[in-house]
């Protein structure tokens, strides 16, 4: 990452990492990818490897540039098991945030978490 | 700047006594997976994991994520994508599972400094 010049050690309105829009592009991908996939173990390893770059790459050309982005993808087959995910970070809270969005179809489900990070 | 992690060791730690694996079977045990427990022990498992983390004083943010899935012979798969830099940032996931159940935890650490 490039050395900003400026030093903002809190970012303005506009840069802040605003989850309701990423939550947006999270839900775009993923229902383009996924509507009417079925559970497939051998192409599935791909396509959660995939959509992760691919939420990856929008969040970033979403202007959150002085966010460190960690994206998690989790796919699972449909068989009636149940399921958890939980997730705790150690962080400022004054700058850094996370959007998640669930899809689910008869076959699958899918997680996508994306964790934004301010980059002092 | 951008790469896959999988199951790389978080960046410049080597010897750390952090053990994802004795956080979940100390919260877990011996139990099988029951519905009405699995809240509280995801929520567990993360927070004990993000304590051990912290009490190692370094300069870093963390993320810490837990699945916990009930075997019935479906499949999972998780990949993560990150854009960080890859010189002092890292992540580290560990898969676990008894008779009943799979447990995957990632960490992720973010450098501040």
């Amino acid at each position: 990452m490039e050395e900003s010049d400026t030093y903002h050690i809190r970012p303005n309105h506009q840069q802040k990492f605003r989850p309701a829009v990423v939550k947006e592009c999270i839900r775009e991908i993923v229902r383009e990818r996924l509507s009417g996939v079925q559970y497939n173990p051998e192409e599935v390893p791909e396509l959660t490897r995939s959509l992760a770059d691919s939420v990856k790459d929008k969040v970033k050309n979403s202007g959150f540039d002085k966010y460190k982005l960690v994206v998690q993808v989790v796919i699972g087959e449909q068989r009636g098991q149940g399921v958890k995910m939980s997730s705790r970070c150690f962080w400022d809270a004054d700058t850094d945030s996370y959007a998640e969005d669930v899809f689910m179809n008869d076959s699958l489900f899918c997680v996508v978490a994306v964790f934004g990070s301010y980059y002092y | 700047m951008e790469e896959f992690h999988n199951g790389s060791e978080v960046s410049p730690d080597t010897n750390s006594p952090f053990s994802p694996v004795t956080c979940i079977e100390n919260v877990v045990g011996g139990g099988d997976y029951s519905q009405s427990q699995v809240n509280k022990w995801t929520a567990n498992i993360v927070e004990r994991c993000l304590t051990q983390l912290v009490k190692q004083g370094k300069p870093y943010k963390y993320i810490v994520t837990c699945a916990v899935m009930q075997k019935t012979g479906a499949g999972l798969h998780t990949a993560n994508s990150c854009y960080w830099d890859t010189a002092m940032d890292g992540s580290c996931t560990v898969r676990w599972e008894n008779r009943t159940m799979y447990c995957v935890v990632s960490v992720f650490a973010v450098a501040t400094a």
